[in-house]
């Protein structure tokens, strides 16, 4: 994953975890039955994308080191 | 309850501001990915969201068994303005001067009883937002008053005797108890009901009255 798709994907996450923390304060200060249901479906289904998002940018960024770190180790792979 | 008064919604806002905090900070300044970036995204992403969602998920759950949150769809306005008025004589609204639960009157005497009482009765008041939706969304309070029936009062002797158990010895007094007692518990008359203390709420049709506005 290139350092610009990483930056969008964590710009997605970003931006659904505020939305998701909107709605969640919105069912706190007007606790009448639209704010609570779109609170408890959509809130949750945004924040639980924007931390899968950023879970999978984590991932993919200790992949790439991984790779990296692999590549550029000069020493011999050891077979028994 | 104000705002303030409860831990759970201060909570809630606590940990929603941090976050969002967190994420304006690293939407405006777009850090790269190092260690710490990661260490702090994961407080703003995962930490702080969680924290938000378990404590606005309860207080939203305690929020839905308030009287203002089923007063909230205006086909319960009537009810709602009822439960509220001070000089009204129905039963709901005499339940809903109780000190101990009277903000929750809705819910204290339409909530199931047992283990799963809880579960099964928002799954009903799911069913209600369905029928709201697609039903009575755009319906006027008085195709509503017509139209939507009370539940059979003789069905639901068991929601009254949650506080109200028949077997305290001032209840068994009452000429009129004793006499209804085996048909009480065996809910053949209702508690609820015409002759008895009366329809709970003085709108809409009892139960078994036809319908008298058309669709």
């Amino acid at each position: 994953m290139t350092p610009r798709r990483v930056r969008q994907w964590l710009v997605v996450a970003c931006v659904c975890a505020l939305g998701a923390l909107a709605l969640m304060t919105w069912q706190i200060i007007d606790p009448t039955v639209w704010p609570v249901m779109v609170a408890m479906s959509l809130g949750q289904v945004l924040g639980t994308a924007s931390f899968a998002a950023f879970g999978y940018v984590v991932l993919a960024d200790y992949r790439a080191r991984h790779r990296a770190d692999v590549a550029s180790d000069p020493r011999p792979i050891e077979r028994h | 309850m104000t705002l303030l008064s409860s831990p759970l919604a201060i909570m809630e806002l606590g940990c929603a501001a941090l976050s969002a905090i967190i994420l304006v900070v690293y939407l405006v300044f777009r850090p790269p990915l190092v260690h710490a970036t990661k260490v702090w995204l994961l407080m703003g992403l995962g930490v702080l969201p969680i924290g938000a969602a378990f404590s606005g998920n309860i207080q939203g759950f305690e929020a839905t068994k308030e009287r203002a949150f089923c007063g909230s769809c205006h086909v319960m306005a009537l009810h709602a303005q009822d439960s509220n008025d001070p000089t009204s004589g129905s039963l709901a609204s005499r339940h809903a001067r109780n000190a101990m639960f009277g903000s929750e009157n809705c819910y204290s005497c339409h909530a199931d009883y047992g283990m799963f009482g809880t579960i099964v009765t928002k799954a009903g008041g799911l069913r209600h937002v369905w029928l709201y939706l697609t039903e009575y969304r755009t319906k006027s309070v008085a195709y509503d008053k017509q139209n939507i029936h009370l539940l059979d009062a003789d069905k639901m002797n068991g929601n009254c005797m949650q506080c109200h158990s028949t077997r305290d010895p001032l209840w068994q007094k009452v000429p009129d108890h004793k006499a209804s007692l085996p048909d009480d518990r065996a809910d053949r008359l209702g508690c609820a009901s015409e002759g008895c203390h009366g329809l709970a709420h003085p709108f809409f049709r009892a139960p078994g009255e036809e319908r008298t506005v058309q669709r």
